[in-house]
């Protein structure tokens, strides 16, 4: 029973996901194609919360469906003059394909060569405290060194949009 | 559980320098102060690395300050000290000192620690944290439209290929179930293994400017201020193959294309930035392409494969780094066109004759510092077998002394020039600073000096002779 009901779930969240990402490619206006994004994001989210990891659910949805796609916005908002500017011819660039097909033929023979090899799932979700205990044991090094990235940025960020005021 | 935490001490000290150096406003003499205090912190941290000895992997095995790590840290340590001492003296050009200051600690911290990663997640975000200054540092004058164009190609072929790396480091942790160093074994993977790595070069060889992922850096460092080339081409790269020696060492033995393909970069690199480095005439320009051709000696050696390899090659990276920095610190000192150094041995004889030094070590004239790293590289690769790729090093050496001469020509044989002609729009600073004087003196004495001490060095990194 339960299964049945996750396997729906799973194809309904699939299906969003997948064909999101596709509506955000094929879609001329680049408007359109930042709120399929937020679609896309939110979809994942709750591919997240399918596998029993909230955490990771609810911060995904958080940061990416919030943070990422707000900024996506904004910087739409703020770059383009016109309401004409935001529709953009359909580039369809030789390029592009070369590494389209480069790169699905690389998850082609990952998925030829490690499809059969699943992982098996534990039979109680790991909660969300074992997670944070990972984060501030064994990984608190490069956890930490994160924090600094981010201070690196906030200030480099600060320090070029200040006014000259020499 | 924290015996041995004392290993992170340097990088604590530099971390914290950084902080107070974004409140330089209430430190005694304000920016010039904030300058000389992470110079002396970076020395410190330095000295502490050089006589700190080594240890066992450490913190789960994510880090191991090795022999090789204690080269690089100093190294990094080091040569920050000798930018900060600089710009202490002469100061950035149109802006206030504090932040570039803070960000060269920061990128030096990362350099640090990236040295001695022993972990893919560890390396991955020591190396951003050594690179994202970087961006910064080069585009900062917001009014200067060719610095801001190469920045932002600079930061986005840079994210580009971070991303692409972390697509390879996937599937490395994928094949090996583990992202310690120490646990990667890609045998298993077949072509997989072949394309993981190849990803994962595509990013390190693009963050080292390596032929064919090296045309970002012409552009990127001709747009930026002279004195930020200075430290974004030379301190995060010594940090960088201290890393890709640590990697490739645990990849190689799981992929045995990887020599032939490092080969093929080396080949590519020596010989496209020698000829593009001929004709230029911004010292920038040539610095970017001559970088170029040196990140492609250094790969001839790891493409060896050896411990002697690898240690060649980090010591190699320093001794590329001093001379390499302290040449564009002259470039934005004097002016970053060719002609601006017309007649320097007349006007200003004993940074002429230290340019020599620097110029002669990066052909690789013996007794320096180059001439050495060069002799150990070559020898690493002829215990491979690699003889073609020697020839063609020793070949492209040569050739290298073409452009390093016009260089010579220009400060000994021309006549001085009508004076700075970048002045006026700030990318070069004029002012006389004896701090400034010390920092380039300090770069001919090292350059000498590693030269003169390489067998106690090489001995340091754990080679018998």
């Amino acid at each position: 029973m339960t299964e049945t009901v996750n396997g729906v779930v799973f194809a309904i969240l699939a299906f969003a996901s997948i064909g999101g990402a596709i509506g955000m490619l094929t879609t001329r206006n680049v408007m359109h194609a930042a709120f399929w994004l937020l679609e896309v994001m939110v979809a994942i989210g709750g591919l997240f919360l399918l596998l029993s990891a909230e955490y990771l659910a609810v911060v995904h949805v958080l940061v990416y469906a919030g943070a990422v796609s707000v900024m996506m916005l904004f910087v739409i908002m703020l770059s383009l003059r016109r309401r004409e500017d935001a529709v953009r011819p359909v580039d369809v660039s030789i390029g592009g394909a070369v590494l389209a097909i480069l790169f699905g033929s690389i998850v082609y023979i990952a998925i030829a060569q490690y499809g059969d090899r699943v992982a098996e799932m534990p039979a109680e979700a790991p909660d969300t405290a074992a997670l944070g205990e990972l984060l501030f044991t064994r990984w608190a090094l490069p956890f930490e060194v994160a924090s600094l990235v981010l201070l690196v940025a906030v200030v480099g960020a600060v320090w070029w949009s200040r006014e000259v005021d020499r | 559980m924290l015996s041995g935490y004392w290993h992170f001490l340097p990088e604590v000290l530099v971390v914290a320098a950084a902080l107070a150096a974004l409140f330089g406003e209430y430190l005694p003499g304000k920016d010039r102060g904030t300058a000389y205090l992470g110079a002396v912190v970076a020395a410190l941290a330095a000295l502490l690395v050089a006589f700190g000895g080594t240890a066992a992997p450490m913190v789960f095995g994510q880090v191991e300050p090795d022999g090789i790590a204690r080269f690089a840290r100093t190294g990094v340590a080091g040569l920050t000290a000798v930018w900060l001492l600089w710009v202490a003296g002469r100061g950035m050009p149109g802006e206030r000192r504090r932040e570039a200051v803070a960000l060269a600690l920061f990128a030096a911290s990362g350099g640090m620690l990236l040295s001695m990663a022993e972990d893919l997640i560890v390396m991955y975000i020591a190396l951003e944290l050594s690179t994202m200054p970087a961006y910064v540092l080069m585009g900062y004058r917001r009014s200067d439209v060719p610095g801001l164009e190469g920045s932002l190609k600079y930061f986005l072929l840079s994210m580009l290929t971070s991303i692409v790396m972390l697509y390879g480091l996937s599937f490395v942790y994928g094949i090996s179930g583990t992202t310690a160093f120490s646990g990667i074994d890609l045998s298993a993977g077949g072509i997989l293994g072949v394309i993981a790595v190849l990803l994962v070069l595509v990013g390190l060889l693009a963050k080292m400017s390596a032929a064919p992922f090296h045309y970002w850096a012409p552009d990127a460092y001709a747009g930026g201020a002279p004195v930020a080339v200075a430290f974004v081409s030379t301190v995060p790269k010594i940090a960088g193959i201290a890393v890709m020696t640590r990697l490739f060492g645990a990849i190689a033995p799981g992929v045995p294309a990887l020599p032939l393909v490092l080969a093929s970069a080396a080949a590519l690199s020596m010989v496209l930035g020698n000829l593009a480095a001929l004709p230029q005439s911004d010292i920038r320009r040539l610095m970017a392409y001559s970088g170029v051709a040196h990140t492609g000696y250094l790969l001839m050696a790891l493409a060896a494969g050896t411990s002697m390899g690898y240690i060649a090659t980090v010591f190699y990276a320093v001794a590329y780094a001093v001379p390499s920095m302290a040449v564009m610190l002259v470039a934005a000192e004097e002016g970053v066109e060719l002609s601006d150094l017309a007649g320097l041995a007349r006007t200003r004889p004993w940074v002429a004759w230290s340019m020599l030094v620097w110029l002669l070590s990066l052909i690789g004239i013996p007794p320096l510092a180059g001439f050495f790293g060069k002799l150990y590289l070559f020898g690493a690769a002829l215990d491979a077998a690699m003889v073609w790729l020697v020839v063609l090093g020793v070949v492209t050496s040569v050739i290298s002394a073409g452009y390093y001469f016009r260089v010579v020509r220009e400060m000994f044989l021309a006549e001085p020039g009508a004076g700075v002609a970048d002045a006026a729009d700030g990318a070069v600073v004029t002012a006389r600073s004896r701090s400034a004087a010390t920092a380039l003196v300090l770069c001919a004495v090292a350059t000498i000096a590693i030269g003169l001490a390489a067998s106690p060095l090489l001995a340091s990194l754990g080679v018998r002779l």
